[in-house]
């Protein structure tokens, strides 16, 4: 033992008997003292809240987590002296800060399905919303015209947005120019813009100058600037797991650089860039403050991208919020969830496509 | 070639012989040197748009500048029909910075306890899920945010407000003179921390479950408990990339607009410090707000002023946030 060295690779058993996480080793004495803290103040709160008068959420965080942070250090001091607290302390508030951020999700998915369904019927999908006024009742009008809005626009927001981000990334991966850090940089900067200010850009740009009106266009050009980085970074993540074998043996077989990137590197990556595209999608169809500005609000069914305001589902939401008409806030409910709706097909279309990406 | 017998590796790493090989610049077909231009251009549109909108809005400044003065950033007014209109926006940039700390103060610690909880703690297949929630949350459209802020929260927030109020009202940051308890800077910190949440964490996450398991073997092997691991291995080992991601929700709390419009109510006066005091500022919430009611070309300007002091501090804080992540490595996947 003295001149050798061990090799944990050469002596497998001992290295499997390595404990990966040496804190969870268990006892009687551990396992009956974290019942204890678990079960015990779980009970007094219960008791509280059975007999007292006190709001449940207050019960909850000025009640509840003090009485467990106390009770699980005491049962960290009674299994592992004085360095247990410090544990104990990580892992309640750990565990905490994880139903704190569930709770906020589950009430915000909760609500929106609870009141967003009793406005979803098919004539709230495929109606627009002329001759409809905040008091109307639910069975007339619907956001038939701002689902359109919205894909004309994003439609718009991809055919600009969607070339260069991709060509970001093959100027980044394929190309490989001596400018790769800054590209990478100044998409990367461009990806904190605010949304606002894509949108003010637009306004100052293109409508104040008189080039376009507020219209489907415009909004979609505001649009782009906030798909682009997201799009240039996804499809520069993909392209980089496209390995080099294919384009070394493309070049080899005499094919042009050009040719490589459009025959093979781009078709071995495409699900990948699929998931770009939609992940792109996903992170502007929300977007609000830019359409305001820059693409108006209508009542009517707009095909035309240019020269009229046009509806869509943020702006649909934007203007039935805070209205002291019950219906227009069901209103705004139902087209809140028709809009996570199609985030949420967007973002598991992106899991199910990158689940079978290259590499992976 | 030597280069193309290796996998994949990160772009760095290559020495400049290696990126002639691989550079479609080192071609000689005409073909080859249209699309290596194109692609080129392309690549730069990024900063032509970043450059774009500094120029356009900061032309829109100048004006601004020139009939206000540096009071259009010390002093807090939006006097538009007055002749001459006086205008600042002190109170809109404080107002923002005081919603970035509350936000910071309530985001930063749930995104570390739980990204610990996801790392260190929970079962793979509890922690995977959670992974994808926190990616759906990230997800959420900051619209049904505001509108899940201004209906459910809202009435809750009031209590809690209230009852903060009645107990901690002795101290000057938790005074209520005017017994209203909605718009408050505090509800819209929260919304915006809501929003961070998931962009710290998911960050956070992957830098903590880099911490190589040699040096949590060896800490553990020191007698480390699990505290006194992350106090002294995982939190310093990851503490670049933390802070970055930190920086990069703060970014986007800064820019955020319409959840904080639903929530907060925008006054044209200095709210210092009272955070459950109806009534504050916010840089991007004053744009839109006052979009929709304009009254004429030179409030338009004012606006597009007030945008590109936006656009600057944001741009600022995103760039030292990209530099610190950078420089701890690639934490993209």
């Amino acid at each position: 033992m003295s001149t050798q060295t061990l090799d944990p690779s050469t002596l497998p058993a001992l290295a499997e008997q390595r404990p990966k996480h040496p804190w969870r080793k268990k006892t009687p004495r551990f396992t009956v003292s974290v019942i204890l803290a678990v079960v015990l103040p779980a009970v007094v709160i219960v008791f509280l809240w059975q007999t007292s008068t006190i709001p449940t959420p207050v019960l909850m965080v000025a009640c509840y987590l003090p009485l467990q942070l106390v009770a699980s250090a005491l049962a960290a001091l009674a299994t592992r002296g004085r360095r247990g607290i410090a544990d104990s302390i990580v892992i309640v508030s750990a565990i905490g800060a994880t139903v704190f951020s569930l709770v906020v999700l589950l009430s915000l998915l909760g609500s929106l399905a609870v009141r967003g369904w009793k406005a979803l019927s098919p004539s709230f999908i495929f109606q627009n919303n002329v001759y409809i006024s905040p008091s109307t009742p639910l069975d007339y009008g619907g956001i038939g015209h701002a689902i359109l809005g919205t894909a004309l626009i994003v439609f718009l927001a991809s055919l600009v947005a969607v070339p260069i981000g991709i060509a970001t990334a093959i100027y980044i991966t394929e190309v490989r120019g001596r400018a790769v850090p800054y590209v990478r940089f100044f998409v990367q900067s461009m990806s904190g813009v605010p949304s606002v200010v894509a949108g003010l850009f637009i306004l100052t740009t293109l409508i104040v100058t008189g080039a376009l009106t507020q219209s489907a266009l415009a909004g979609g050009l505001a649009y782009a600037i906030l798909m682009l980085p997201t799009v240039a970074r996804t499809a520069e993540e993909v392209l980089r797991l496209v390995p080099d074998e294919l384009r070394t043996g493309a070049l080899a077989l005499g094919s042009t650089r050009a040719r490589t990137v459009f025959r093979v590197v781009l078709p071995a990556a495409r699900t990948g860039i699929v998931t770009a595209i939609i992940l792109g999608i996903a992170r502007i169809i929300g977007e609000t403050a830019p359409l305001l500005l820059a693409a108006g609000n209508s009542d009517q069914t707009i095909l035309n991208p240019t020269g009229s305001p046009v509806a869509s589902l943020p702006t649909y939401i934007f203007n039935n919020v805070a209205l002291p008409y019950p219906d227009a806030v069901t209103r705004a409910w139902g087209a809140a969830l028709a809009l996570m709706i199609l985030v949420a097909v967007l973002f598991t279309l992106a899991r199910v496509l990158s689940r079978g990406r290259l590499g992976r | 070639m030597d280069a193309g017998l290796r996998h994949t590796r990160p772009m760095p790493d290559l020495d400049v012989q290696e990126r002639r090989n691989f550079s479609a610049s080192a071609t000689a077909n005409r073909g080859d040197r249209v699309f290596n231009r194109v692609i080129t251009v392309a690549a730069f549109s990024a900063l032509a748009v970043l450059a774009g909108i500094a120029i356009f809005l900061g032309a829109q400044t100048i004006p601004v500048l020139q009939t206000q003065g540096l009071s259009f950033l010390t002093t807090t007014a939006w006097d538009i029909n007055t002749d001459p209109p006086t205008a600042g926006i002190w109170g809109m940039l404080y107002g923002s910075v005081v919603l970035a700390i509350i936000s910071l103060v309530i985001a930063v610690p749930a995104s570390l306890m739980m990204s610990i909880f996801m790392v260190f703690l929970a079962p793979k297949r509890l922690a995977s899920i959670l992974t994808n929630l926190i990616d759906l949350m990230a997800a959420i459209p900051s619209v049904i945010l505001g509108l899940w802020a201004f209906y459910v929260l809202n009435p809750t927030a009031e209590v809690w407000q209230e009852l903060l109020n009645q107990y901690l009202g002795w101290i000057p940051l938790f005074q209520n003179t005017s017994g209203n308890f909605l718009g408050t800077p505090f509800i819209a910190g929260f919304v915006l921390a809501i929003m961070m949440i998931p962009i710290v964490t998911s960050v956070t996450r992957e830098v903590l479950s880099r911490t190589p398991p040699d040096l949590i073997n060896a800490s553990e092997a020191l007698g480390c408990s699990m505290w006194t691991m992350l106090r002294f291995v995982a939190l310093p080992y990851g503490r670049g990339g933390i802070v970055g991601g930190i920086m990069l929700g703060l970014g986007r709390a800064l820019g955020e607009t319409i959840a904080v419009f639903f929530v907060l109510k925008i006054i044209f006066d200095t709210n210092w410090y009272n955070i459950i005091e109806s009534g504050g500022g916010s840089v991007a919430t004053l744009i839109v707000s006052r979009f929709g009611e304009i009254s004429g070309p030179y409030e338009l300007q004012l606006l597009l002023a007030a945008g590109f002091f936006l656009f600057i501090m944001t741009l600022i804080v995103n760039v030292l946030a990209n530099l610190i992540v950078n420089r701890t490595g690639r934490l993209q996947k």
